[in-house]
C-alpha cells in the first residue's frame, strides 16, 4: 500500500476482528470501517463457554463484551463468502459488496465434526449449526454452549469424544451437571498439549471424579438421532496412571485387540478445530488445510490483506504455527492491524503464549511453550495439595514455562517466573 | 465512565493489568485492585483495553 488507507474490511467479529478494530482506531485511523462478523453477536469470552458459562446458570449472553468503542459498522449474523484480491472486494452472504483499501481476514475456526453433519446445517462453515435431531454436539459458540447446557441438564449419559483441555473441560462440566460421563481418547489426555507430568496429574483427578476414561486407535461415531453409538477399535484403557495394559478404571478387562461399542444419548466432539477458509477458495490465496491462512511476522499474507487468530498461523521455528488461543489472537490482531497502517514499519509478533484451563475444580495457567518435558522444578507448593508453582527449563535463557496450579496468579506474575530473579524489581514481581 | 468489576467473575488471569497498569493491578494474593475507577478522556483507550482482553467478561465500562 502506498498510501494511507481510507476503507478497511475486517471479516471476523471476534475477539481478533474487534482487537484489529481497537487497534486501528487507537492508531488514529479514522477512515471507513466494517466489521463482518458471521455470528449474531458481537464479540464474546469463548474461553469461558467451556469452563464458568456451562457451570453457571446465569444469561449466557453476560459473557459478551460490551461495546468496543471502535466506531466501526458492524454487520453481525452475515459471512462472507468470495474475496476478489485484485478488484479488492469481499462478497458476503446478503450479497452486498464490500470495496477495501486494506482487509483483515479474522474469521476463526470452526470445530470438527465426526458424524455426517445433519439436515439443518448451513453453507458457513464458521457458524455451527446443530440439526435438532443430532446426537452429535460440538461446542464453539454461543449457541451451542446455550444448547449444550440444555441438553446435559436432562442429566443424559455422555461420551466426550476428544482428549484435550477443551473435552476435558466439558467433561468436568458435565460430571458436575450429574451425567455419566465416558471419555475416549487416543492417548493420554492432555499429553500433547501439556506434557506428561501435568497430563497425568489432570487424568487422575478426572479418574477421581468419576470420568471413565478409554483410549482406542479408532474411534468412530454412529449418529441415530437420539442417541448415538461409538465404536471404539483396539480399545487399551487404563489411560490413567498407575493403570496397566489390561484394565480400565473401572475394572472392565480388555483385551489390547479388543473392540467395544458404546451406546450413549448424547456425543460431545472436542477433536479440534479447522480454520475456516473455505470462503477464499476461489480467491488464489494459498491456504493450508490445518495451519490456515500463513502470514509472515507482521500478519501479511498479500498485499493489503492480513489476517489475525484461529485462522491464521504466524512464523515459528522453521515454518508456522496455529495457536487458537485468547491472548494469541489479540496479539496477533495488534500487530496486523498495525501493518495495514505502518506496513514495513510496524513492529513484528513477539508472542509469549499464555495458556489456562479450568477444569476438575483446580484452575492451571501457564506461561511460555508448551509442552513441557519431564519434571519440574517446585517453586512453591505441592501438586498433591493442588496447590503449586511449578517451573520447566531454563529460567536463566528466559525460556522456562511457569505453571501455576491451583493459585490465583496474575500474568505478569507468572511470567516474572520464567526469568531467572537477576534485579530487585524482578524479585519483588516474581513474590 | 467507571470502571465496573464483576467480582464473582474475576479469576485473577491479570490480562486487564498487562493492558492498562495504571489504571489497576492485582495484589499478592492474586485479587484484583482498582487504582483508577473514574476514568477520564486520557485513560479511556486503556481502560477499553482492559475490558476488552479479559477472558471471562468481568470488565465493564458504563457511564456515571
Amino acid at each position: 500500500m502506498t498510501s494511507t488507507p481510507k476503507q478497511i474490511v475486517i471479516v471476523g467479529g471476534g475477539i481478533a476482528g474487534v482487537t484489529a478494530a481497537s487497534t486501528l482506531r487507537d492508531s488514529g485511523f479514522d477512515g471507513e470501517l466494517t466489521i463482518v462478523g458471521a455470528e449474531p453477536h458481537r464479540a464474546y469470552s469463548r474461553p469461558a463457554l467451556s469452563k464458568a458459562a456451562l457451570l453457571d446458570l446465569a444469561d449466557l449472553n453476560s459473557h459478551v463484551l460490551p461495546d468496543p468503542g471502535h466506531g466501526a459498522r458492524e454487520l453481525l449474523g452475515i459471512g462472507a463468502v468470495q474475496l476478489d484480491v485484485d478488484a479488492r472486494e469481499v462478497v458476503l452472504t446478503n450479497n452486498e459488496t464490500l470495496k477495501y483499501d486494506g482487509l483483515v481476514i479474522a474469521n476463526g475456526s470452526h470445530a470438527r465434526r465426526l458424524g455426517a453433519r445433519g439436515p439443518g446445517s448451513h453453507l458457513s462453515d464458521s457458524a455451527s449449526v446443530h440439526a435438532a435431531d443430532s446426537a452429535e454436539l460440538t461446542l464453539r459458540t454461543l449457541e451451542d454452549a446455550a444448547q449444550l447446557r440444555q441438553r446435559i441438564a436432562a442429566q443424559p449419559s455422555v461420551v466426550v469424544i476428544g482428549g484435550g483441555p477443551l473435552g476435558m473441560e466439558i467433561a468436568s462440566g458435565c460430571v458436575a451437571a450429574g451425567c455419566a460421563v465416558t471419555l475416549v481418547t487416543r492417548r493420554l489426555p492432555q499429553s500433547a498439549l501439556l506434557g506428561a507430568h501435568l497430563a497425568d496429574y489432570l487424568t487422575q483427578r478426572a479418574a477421581e471424579a468419576g470420568v471413565r476414561l478409554l483410549r482406542a486407535t479408532e474411534i468412530s461415531l454412529l449418529d441415530l438421532g437420539t442417541s448415538a453409538r461409538v465404536t471404539l477399535s483396539n480399545v487399551n484403557a487404563g489411560t490413567g496412571p498407575g493403570t496397566g495394559a489390561g484394565t480400565t478404571i473401572d475394572g472392565t478387562r480388555h483385551s489390547s485387540d479388543s473392540t467395544l461399542t458404546l451406546d450413549t444419548e448424547l456425543v460431545i466432539t472436542a477433536i479440534g478445530d479447522e480454520p475456516s477458509t473455505g470462503w477464499l477458495e476461489s480467491s488464489g490465496l494459498a491456504i493450508d488445510p490445518t495451519l490456515g491462512l500463513r502470514t509472515d511476522r507482521k500478519g501479511r499474507i498479500h498485499p493489503n490483506i492480513v489476517a489475525a487468530g484461529d485462522v491464521a498461523a504466524f512464523p515459528h521455528a522453521d515454518g508456522h504455527r496455529r495457536l487458537p488461543l485468547w491472548t494469541s489472537a489479540i496479539e496477533q490482531a495488534k500487530v496486523a492491524a498495525q501493518t495495514l497502517l505502518l506496513e514495513d514499519e510496524a513492529p513484528d509478533l513477539e508472542l509469549q503464549p499464555y495458556f489456562w484451563t479450568e477444569q476438575w475444580g483446580i484452575s492451571i495457567k501457564a506461561c511460555g511453550e508448551l509442552p513441557v518435558a519431564g519434571s519440574p522444578e517446585v517453586l512453591q507448593g505441592d501438586l498433591s495439595e493442588h496447590s503449586a508453582l511449578l517451573r520447566w527449563g531454563d529460567a536463566e535463557a528466559g525460556t522456562a514455562t511457569a505453571v501455576s496450579v491451583g493459585m490465583r496468579m496474575p500474568i505478569p506474575r507468572l511470567r516474572a517466573h520464567t526469568r531467572a530473579v537477576t534485579s530487585p524489581s524482578l524479585a519483588a514481581a516474581a513474590s | 465512565m467507571k470502571l465496573v468489576v464483576d467480582w464473582p467473575r474475576c479469576e485473577g488471569h491479570g490480562l486487564c493489568e498487562e493492558a492498562a497498569p495504571q489504571l489497576l493491578h492485582l495484589d499478592d494474593e492474586g485479587e484484583l485492585l482498582l487504582d483508577v475507577e473514574d476514568i477520564g478522556e486520557s485513560d479511556l483507550k486503556a481502560a477499553q483495553a482492559a475490558v476488552r482482553v479479559c477472558p471471562v467478561a468481568a470488565l465493564r465500562l458504563e457511564q456515571q
